[in-house]
């Protein structure tokens, strides 16, 4: 008899029927009704509301209620969101795909379509779901220069394969108020070509309601970084890591806002001793770590693992919101603002006096830096960082591993490097035989 | 006042090592092959250790298991890692080392400690079999010699064999090559030798070399490969009198202390 993942897997490698599956709206009734059974497990309400939030949207891009348009991390997918249009990150769709056991096979259906296995795991990922027609169809395709430097590659072959246009920005390597306004001129440009390419009529104030809304995320998820402060932590960073969703996705949505309003609100609860359990902080905390960069979405033990031997993620490079404020009556100018002040997006220096901030702000004992492999922009700089925050007097553990490419790596050479980090946190911080 | 007793067992991918301490003094140590069991190396490392000390498991106050197979072994108090082991077991051996190099069965480790054997930083190289003690077995193996009979191949080496390859799997093919060429063996296994201080060199020097440096795993029993490294890294190379034990040594070590801070 086939089990459950087998089943999974026959359906994977048969594309027409598991995208008959996964653009049927009965699917989306039917584990929707699954979803509310979970409500009461999660270890935040608001992760159960962005479960929903992810789910439903899933299903609007895969039933095709709305265009759909692909955009790449740290894309403002604002703009989508400002024209009624259905935003997809296939970047997150890899982690999915990765947490659901189908990575390896999605990778090699990537690496067969000939994408080497030196580049980003997570391109190689949807690379492989795209030639197997596994996602749902772009109307566009959204891509920036800054950052990941694979991404807009990657859309341009994908942009070809859909035969859907790509709109992509440069963003240069300087914020002049020049180079600001070049920004801006093409956001504006990428705006009323998507409104174009999907017909949808180019709305300004649609726009700006997607621009308050990103702007009331924005300060929430401030208000949430400031409760997080407190010590121990009121949440666990692994748990915080799964909202990368709505800063990938969600950024324009009220959906996000009210999410990243509903998940300070519990917090503030749980720090008063209101929560479910009673509990004000993380009651195992023993060490409060830094994460920069991601960590593995696929079957690894290295973030339970953590846990188990008293590591809290205090706070992690992808929860910091860098930003300042957005003017919803100058949108094309706030966004290209925030686009463009990306800490990572300038010399190595400017990561590294924000990770020191954070560390200090947040009373860190270690630093932890997840360097992806394929992740040139990230990895890049990581001898540079940890010597600079060792100097600073925090022991930086620079982590090399895939976040979602399993094959690459012994899980136990990665778990004996965090034990042994953890050791050396515990023998600073307590003094005594580990 | 009955004197504290404890046991370091470092289950590692090649072989097994069990310590028995009771205050500072050694009482035995046991060096076996792992062979496909983790769990029951163990146990045998611990019980031919226990014999060779005239004593009794219930004798024993504390029992630490480090090395790759530690958490397997389910009679012991605490697991620690092979990079905490390896700092304590080279700072008691000499205190002032400051640089443990640890090339094992499967892995390749370049170790800070502090003065009192605390680690400060450490890098580890197991992404592959390459620079490790897998990669001298398998071309041994090739070159149809015991692993431990390299050393005095190489010291007959008038020169050494180019070999450009890290992979295990590609070197090996460099080693067929070089052997239908004629090449002398002694030459090839010189040639090995520096590829592995090659790479570990470079893992060091990645760290932040600082003297003392001292050498241990099964590795530095190689005489040629010692050799060679010494010379890459322009520092002597302090070797302990059983290289292999010193991670079994640092868990016992650390067993030790650890108990003597839970009695008070």
């Amino acid at each position: 008899m086939m089990d459950v993942e087998g089943f999974m897997r026959h359906m994977l490698w048969d594309r027409r029927r598991w995208n008959r599956v996964l653009s049927s709206p009965l699917t989306y009734t039917l584990l929707g009704g699954v979803l509310r059974l979970t409500r009461g497990n999660w270890p935040l309400d608001a992760m159960y509301q962005m479960g929903v939030f992810a789910f439903n949207e899933t299903g609007r891009a895969y039933v095709g209620k709305a265009p759909v348009v692909w955009s790449s991390a740290f894309f403002p997918v604002e703009l989508a969101w400002g024209l009624g249009l259905c935003p997809f990150s296939p970047e997150v769709a890899a982690a999915y795909i990765a947490t659901l056991g189908f990575g390896e096979e999605t990778m090699s259906m990537g690496e067969q379509a000939g994408y080497s296995r030196d580049i980003c795991s997570f391109h190689r990922c949807i690379a492989g779901a795209a030639s197997a027609g596994n996602l749902p169809r772009p109307a566009a395709l959204l891509a920036s220069t800054h950052l990941c430097d694979g991404a807009p590659l990657l859309f341009q072959n994908l942009a070809a394969l859909y035969g859907a246009p790509l709109l992509a920005l440069d963003i240069p390597y300087n914020s002049s108020p020049e180079a600001v306004r070049y920004v801006a001129g093409q956001l504006e440009q990428v705006w009323l070509s998507l409104a174009d390419v999907t017909g949808q009529r180019p709305d300004r104030d649609k726009l700006a309601e997607a621009v308050r809304c990103s702007e009331r995320f924005r300060a929430q998820m401030q208000r949430v970084n400031e409760l997080r402060c407190r010590v121990p932590s009121p949440v666990s960073g692994n748990d915080m890591l799964g909202f990368i969703y709505l800063f990938f996705v969600g950024q324009g949505s009220r959906e996000a806002a009210e999410i990243a309003a509903g998940l300070a609100k519990e917090i503030e609860r749980r720090v008063a001793g209101l929560g479910r359990s009673g509990q004000t902080g993380t009651q195992t905390e023993k060490y409060r770590l830094l994460w920069m960069h991601l960590k593995p979405y696929y079957n690894n033990e290295l973030m339970k693992f953590v846990e188990q031997d008293g590591g809290v993620l205090a706070m992690e490079e992808f929860s910091h919101v860098y930003w300042t404020p957005l003017d919803p009556e100058q949108p094309f100018l706030s966004l290209a603002r925030k686009t463009m002040s990306h800490f990572a997006f300038k010399p190595v220096t400017e990561r590294i006096r924000v990770m020191a901030e954070l560390a200090r702000k947040y009373r860190v004992d270690g630093i932890v830096h997840f360097s992806h492999h394929g992740c040139r922009t990230a990895s890049g700089g990581a001898l540079m960082i940890k010597e600079a925050l060792r100097d600073e007097g925090w022991p930086v553990l620079v982590l090399e591993g895939d976040c979602i490419d399993g094959r690459s790596e012994a899980c136990g050479g990665m778990l004996t490097r965090m034990q042994a980090f953890l050791e050396i946190l515990q023998e600073r911080k307590l003094g005594c035989a580990l | 006042m009955r004197l504290m007793i404890t046991a370091g067992i470092d289950v590692g991918s090649l072989s097994t090592d069990a310590v028995l301490m009771r205050d500072g003094e050694t009482l035995s140590q046991i060096i076996i092959n792992t062979g496909a069991m983790a769990r029951s190396a163990a146990e045998r490392a611990f019980g031919l250790a226990l014999s060779a000390a005239g004593l009794r498991a219930s004798d024993v106050d504390a029992v630490i298991a480090t090395g790759y197979g530690r958490m397997s072994v389910s009679f012991a108090d605490s697991q620690v890692t092979e990079i905490s082991c390896h700092g304590r077991g080279s700072a008691w051996l000499s205190p002032k080392v400051r640089t443990v190099i640890d090339i094992g069965g499967q892995d390749s480790k370049a170790i800070r400690i502090d003065g009192k054997g605390n680690v400060v930083d450490f890098l580890m190289n197991d992404k592959c079999a390459a620079g490790t003690g897998r990669f001298l077995e398998v071309m041994a193996q090739r070159l149809e010699l015991e692993l431990a009979e390299l050393g005095r191949e190489d010291q007959q080496a008038a020169r050494a064999a180019q070999i450009s390859s890290m992979c295990t799997v590609f070197a090996e093919s460099e080693v067929v090559s070089l052997i239908a060429q004629g090449v002398p063996r002694p030459e090839i296994v010189r040639g090995l030798h520096l590829s592995i201080a090659e790479r570990t060199a470079g893992l060091a020097n990645r760290l932040g070399l600082a003297p003392e440096v001292m050498m241990t795993g099964g590795v530095a029993k190689n005489p040629g490969v010692v050799r060679a490294l010494s010379e890459k890294l322009g520092a002597k190379i302090i070797l302990p009198p059983e290289p292999q034990i010193v991670g079994a040594l640092g868990a016992a070590l650390i067993a030790q202390q650890k108990h003597a801070r839970q009695s008070v």
